[in-house]
């Protein structure tokens, strides 16, 4: 079972300052404290320029911190020798997957990260096989991943993140490219991974319906961590997501619209189901 | 007629074995001035149609017009045409490649041969027209800017071309709200004030649906609807049939009408929705 007050990934007092740039500019992350643990879904939102994907490269060693420290199962980024071994704990999953399949099949493209790995034959088609069961690629692995869509392309990336049997997945925006289909079929796979698997997910998103399903919704802004809390702690807070420049899920938006107008709403409304719920009971009980 | 298809068909790789009608008899017209969406799933042929209607690609059979012309004509008279049909591509910044902001405008202008003072007036324009003051930004690198603004520049080198239409595909992928917001109210007065017609390819309807006129939907190559926006997201189940989300205002209210509320389910502005609930509300104190 998973333990779920076991920490993967540990922030301390982070900042990260990108070199290169002729002003002084701020940084794009500073002071940030954040523990991610074994099987939690964090979703990660704030505005463009905020941090998110600089905090997730920090995550996976792609940067190390200018201050403070990050610690993957226990083992820090600064740790060079140790970096593939930080990869292989907390994978990441881009926005676009044509950046990160790499084979001619997807049978191969899955099995790359672990030839890498330079384990026998046997294992990797063993994993190969386990993972895609699970992604439902079985019937694809002859593939060509060029040939296949958008969603099936990502789902592909996951299968190749999953083989390396990491304990936290990280995803950037990962569906801004996908149709709406592609879209339901990725995120019910990370959902699946998530609470069949245990599997933790650090999810940045602009899409204020992918936050829903997380455990705990950290918000970012200027780099620095400025809330976090519940799905509807936080998205229930149009004050605090419109201050950023943000907005929240449509039934959220739309209930506040509503409240208003004087309609006798409760709080913590914050999908469709529980909006279309709450305004039906109204029409009964008057 | 405008800007429009008749009978396009597009076949990749004819005569071998990975051929593949990518678009088949596909007919429909765009007027001057109007503000056009184009949906279907991934591979419907979106991007195949929009590389016809600038003349990036040769029919296979059928036409592509233009303002009275044939794009399927030869010659020097299909690049002068081609001018005036802007065409931005998904995540267009990608493409920078000039050191300063001003070159990464001028760039366009100056392959059209124009005068040196010509071209510093149209750059200055474009950027004008997006909304940014041309002294502060000219002079700096493009990978200084935020996402927004980077967005916001892509847009320009395509608009010191002076375009009748801006075809744009997935406008806003990788943008936060505000950054959706300021994009979609500089097309929105493009649209009105300059008569500029609008072809949009997009998977993310609930901020772009209302600034629409006209919605075409693909699906595995045919046309099989175009319409008024209210008409093509009244058929909701058809639409979800087909892998594609309406936008998720009207889920709602088809949500409520399926309750047995008596609510229109054509809406897909949260005003909209807002104005309908109350309607009911009033006509129920009636």
């Amino acid at each position: 079972m998973v333990n779920r007050s076991e920490i993967i990934i540990e922030a301390k007092d982070l900042a990260y300052q990108y070199t290169g740039e002729e002003e002084a500019s701020s940084p794009a992350l500073s002071g940030v404290n954040i523990s991610v643990h074994r099987g939690e879904y964090i979703a990660l939102i704030g505005p463009n320029g905020s941090g998110k994907t600089t905090l997730l490269k920090l995550f996976n060693a792609l940067l190390v911190p200018t201050n403070g420290e990050v610690r993957v199962e226990g083992i820090s980024t600064f740790d060079e020798e140790n970096i593939l071994s930080i990869r292989r704990h907390c994978g990441m999953i881009f926005q676009n997957p044509d950046n990160q399949l790499v084979a001619t099949t997807v049978e191969e493209d899955i099995a790359f990260g672990l030839e890498n790995l330079t384990l026998p034959s046997a294992e990797i088609q063993k994993r190969v096989g386990q993972v895609s069961s699970v992604l439902g690629l079985q019937d694809l692995l002859q593939q060509a991943p060029h040939m296949l869509s958008g969603g099936e392309k990502q789902r592909v990336a996951i299968a190749g993140v999953l083989a390396m049997q990491p304990g936290c997945i990280l995803m950037d925006e990962p569906t801004a490219m996908l149709d709406p289909a592609g879209r339901n079929d990725v995120l019910q796979t990370v959902q699946h991974l998530n609470s069949e698997q245990g599997l933790a997910v650090v999810h940045v998103t602009h899409f204020p319906e992918e936050a829903v399903m997380a455990d705990r919704v950290v918000v970012l802004e200027d780099g620095r961590l400025v809330a976090q809390g519940s799905p509807k702690e936080i998205l229930g807070n149009t004050s605090l997501l419109h201050g950023l420049g943000l907005q929240s899920t449509a039934a959220v938006e739309l209930a506040s619209l509503l409240r208003q107008d004087g309609f006798d709403l409760p709080e913590g409304i914050i999908t469709n189901r529980e909006l279309v719920n709450s305004i039906c009971s109204l029409e009964q009980t008057d | 007629m405008f800007i429009g298809t008749d009978r396009l068909t597009h076949t990749y790789m004819p005569g071998t074995p990975y051929a593949k009608k990518a678009l088949d008899n596909v007919s429909f017209e765009i007027k001057q001035g109007g503000f056009a969406l184009v949906i279907g799933r991934s591979g419907s042929g979106k991007s195949t149609l929009i590389q016809h209607l600038n003349g990036l690609l040769k029919p296979t059979s059928g036409r592509v017009f233009f303002d009275g012309h044939d794009l399927g004509q030869k010659g020097n008279e299909l690049l002068k045409i081609r001018r005036k049909i802007g065409l931005v591509f998904q995540m267009p910044e990608e493409l920078f490649f000039s050191e300063t902001i001003f070159d990464e405008i001028a760039f366009a202008p100056r392959n059209l041969g124009l005068e040196e003072t010509e071209v510093q007036t149209r750059v200055i324009e474009a950027l004008e027209e997006v909304g940014m003051e041309a002294e502060q930004f000219i002079d700096r690198h493009p990978f200084q800017l935020s996402a927004g603004q980077k967005r916001m520049v892509a847009l320009a080198a395509v608009l010191s071309l002076r375009p009748e239409v801006l075809i744009l595909d997935e406008p806003t992928a990788g943008l936060d709200h505000s950054g959706q917001k300021i994009l979609f109210k500089l097309l929105a007065s493009l649209n009105k004030k300059k008569n500029m017609t609008f072809i949009i390819c997009t998977h993310h309807l609930d901020q772009v649906a209302a600034l629409a006129d006209q919605v075409l939907v693909l699906q595995e190559g045919r046309l099989v609807m175009d319409g008024f926006p209210q008409k093509i997201f009244g058929r909701r189940s058809q639409l979800i049939k087909m892998g594609l989300s309406p936008p998720v205002t009207a889920e709602i209210m088809a949500d409520l009408a399926e309750r047995g509320l008596d609510v229109r389910s054509d809406i897909f502005n949260l005003e909209d929705a807002r104005a309908e609930i109350n309607r009911l509300r009033r006509h129920r104190v009636k």
